[in-house]
Parts: C-alpha cells; structure tokens; sequence
C-alpha cells in the first residue's frame, strides 16, 4: 500500500496526520479484492468516525464555550481571596493585640478572662494559613487542568502549535510538599505525637 | 516544665499572618526575644550569623523548605544542637517520618492552640538542655 510510504517517525506529526493516514488506508482497502477486508474496514472505518467526532467535540472548545482567559481569570480570583483574608486576619489581630493591650489595666479575673480570649483568636487566626494553602492547592490544579487541556485541543485540531509538555511528576522531596489534607484525611496532633514517639 | 522567658527564637514562616500569631503565642509565653524570616534561605543565613535557642519553622515554603532548612542545620556544625520544631499543615506519616531522620525535635500540625506549642517547647528545650 503507498499510503504507509507516506507515514514519517516524525515526533511532532499530529492525531490528525494520522487520522488523514487512517482515512487513505481505508480508502486504499476498499479497492483491494480479498475476501477478508470488510471487517477490517468496517473496523477503521470505525475507528476514524470516533476520532472525527471527538475532534469535533475538542474543536467546539475553541468556541465561544470556553473563555481562553477562564482558568488565569480563576487562578486570580482565588488568589485575590487570599490576599483578602490575609487582610482580614491582620485586623483581627490588630483588635486582639488592643484587648491584650488593655487586659493588663485591668482586675486580674477580668484580665485573665481577656488573655483567654486573646489567645484563642490568634490560634483562630490561623485559618488564613490554612486557607491559604488550600487554595494554593487549588489554583495549581487549575493551572495543571489548563495545560492538559491546551495540549489536548493541540493534538486534535488546527491551528498548528508546539505540543504542550506532558506535566513533570513530583519526586524527591517535592512529592512530600501536599499542604493541608481534606479533614477526612487529617492527622490529629495526637496521632502524630503517637507516631513521633514510635520512631525513637 | 517551666520555659526559660530568655530564650532567642527563631521563627520562620512564608505567610506574614502565621508569623505574627506564633510571635503573639510566644510572647504569651513570656519569651519576647524573637527573629523571623519568610523563608528558609534567608533563615539560615540570618540564624548562621547569631544562632537562636529554638527555632521553630514552616515546611512548605520556596524556595528553600523547612526540611531543606532542617538539613542545612543539622549539617552545620554551629548550628545543628539547636531544637527545631516543625511547624506544619503536612501531616502525612511519610512527612513526619523522613523530618524525624533528618532531625526535627518534635512536629506540629496546623492548625494548633497555644497550650501545643507551649508544651512542645518545653519537651524540645527540657530534651535538649
């Protein structure tokens, strides 16, 4: 069949050359007289009908659906809440450290009273790290999902482009860095402490 | 155990809110002698210049980490005496293992309260006085 002398080990040839391939053979079948080809048509041709279809369907995110600023848009929406709780933490703080401030002027049952209360803000004030490194979290997966996405609408339609790198997986000590853990999934101070002691 | 109120503490921290609630903790404690920094670079820099008595650090920071961080003292002949408490959301076992072989005093997840921090201190610094 000529239509294989056509086919290059080219790393940057695309899904569609290979569809366009796909579609020669099958038409190169179709004049071969052998009992045997209709199954193997019918099968590529089978083949070739899905990938028209799912490039269809890939080509149409390119529309007007998918806004191309909508995962950056996101990514900075989430960061900007970040910021805005970071603020919202520091005038919490500011208004704890006034009371710790007047907590000293004062009886010391009331003083005492207030150094609790004090103190349990500040350790409640930690929410803005904890929330932080959630949406930290977050974004990176809005920025893995966008690249995935972009080399996927690369490999199944026009314009041509340059294949986006597959995403590099975590080793050594930064597969260790996963940030907070979902509450089903958190370890209590208890448990570590547990651990902790079990390692000598 | 009671906390020696003079201690130098070393705290370090990329986000500026944590660092101001473990500064307010510890001056609940009575130990007002405290530096901070944002990351592990500059951490180790500014504690290889004047050592601290404790230091007590984040995990997940950049570029250098607190287990970056933890290595580079325990490798540094003026420094790796020092208790180093981690300070962390990463509460995997995996993660409590490999600082506990690199060398960490003792491990504290976020969030935590005050009376945690207070008691480990005191296990880390009563441990190693």
């Amino acid at each position: 069949m000529s239509a294989a002398m056509d086919v290059q080990p080219d790393k940057t040839s695309r899904l569609r050359d290979s569809h366009g391939f796909l579609d020669r053979v099958i038409g190169e079948l179709r004049s071969v007289q052998s009992p045997q080809k209709d199954t193997l048509v019918g099968v590529l041709q089978y083949l070739s009908d899905h990938i028209r279809v799912t490039r269809s369907e890939i080509g149409a995110l390119r529309g007007d659906q998918v806004n191309p600023q909508l995962f950056g848009n996101t990514a900075d929406e989430l960061e900007e809440i970040v910021s805005e709780t970071a603020r919202a933490a520091n005038r919490i703080m500011d208004a704890a450290e006034a009371i710790e401030t007047v907590a000293t002027a004062v009886d010391p049952a009331s003083a005492a009273a207030l150094m609790e209360a004090v103190t349990n803000i500040y350790e409640a004030s930690s929410f803005q790290d904890i929330t932080g490194q959630r949406i930290t979290k977050a974004v990176r997966a809005l920025q893995s999902m966008e690249a995935k996405l972009a080399s996927l609408m690369d490999a199944f339609g026009p314009p041509d482009g340059t294949d986006a790198p597959a995403p590099a997986e975590a080793d050594g000590d930064a597969r260790l860095l996963n940030g907070p853990q979902l509450e089903k999934n958190v370890s209590r101070q208890t448990d570590i402490d547990a651990l902790f002691e079990s390692l000598g | 155990m009671t906390l020696n109120k003079n201690m130098r503490v070393f705290i370090v921290d990329d986000y500026t809110t944590m660092l101001r609630i473990l500064r307010n903790l510890l001056r609940q404690l009575d130990i007002n002698n405290v530096e901070e920094a944002n990351d592990g670079e500059n951490a180790y820099h500014m504690m290889h210049k004047s050592p601290p008595d404790l230091i007590i650090s984040d995990w997940n920071m950049a570029p250098v980490t607190g287990l970056e961080l933890l290595r580079k003292v325990r490798a540094d002949a003026k420094l790796k005496h020092i208790p180093f408490i981690m300070v962390t959301a990463e509460s995997k076992t995996e993660n409590v293992i490999i600082a506990k072989q690199a060398g960490v005093s003792n491990y504290i997840v976020k969030p935590f309260n005050a009376e945690t921090l207070r008691a480990k201190i005191a296990s880390v610094c009563g441990a190693m006085a």
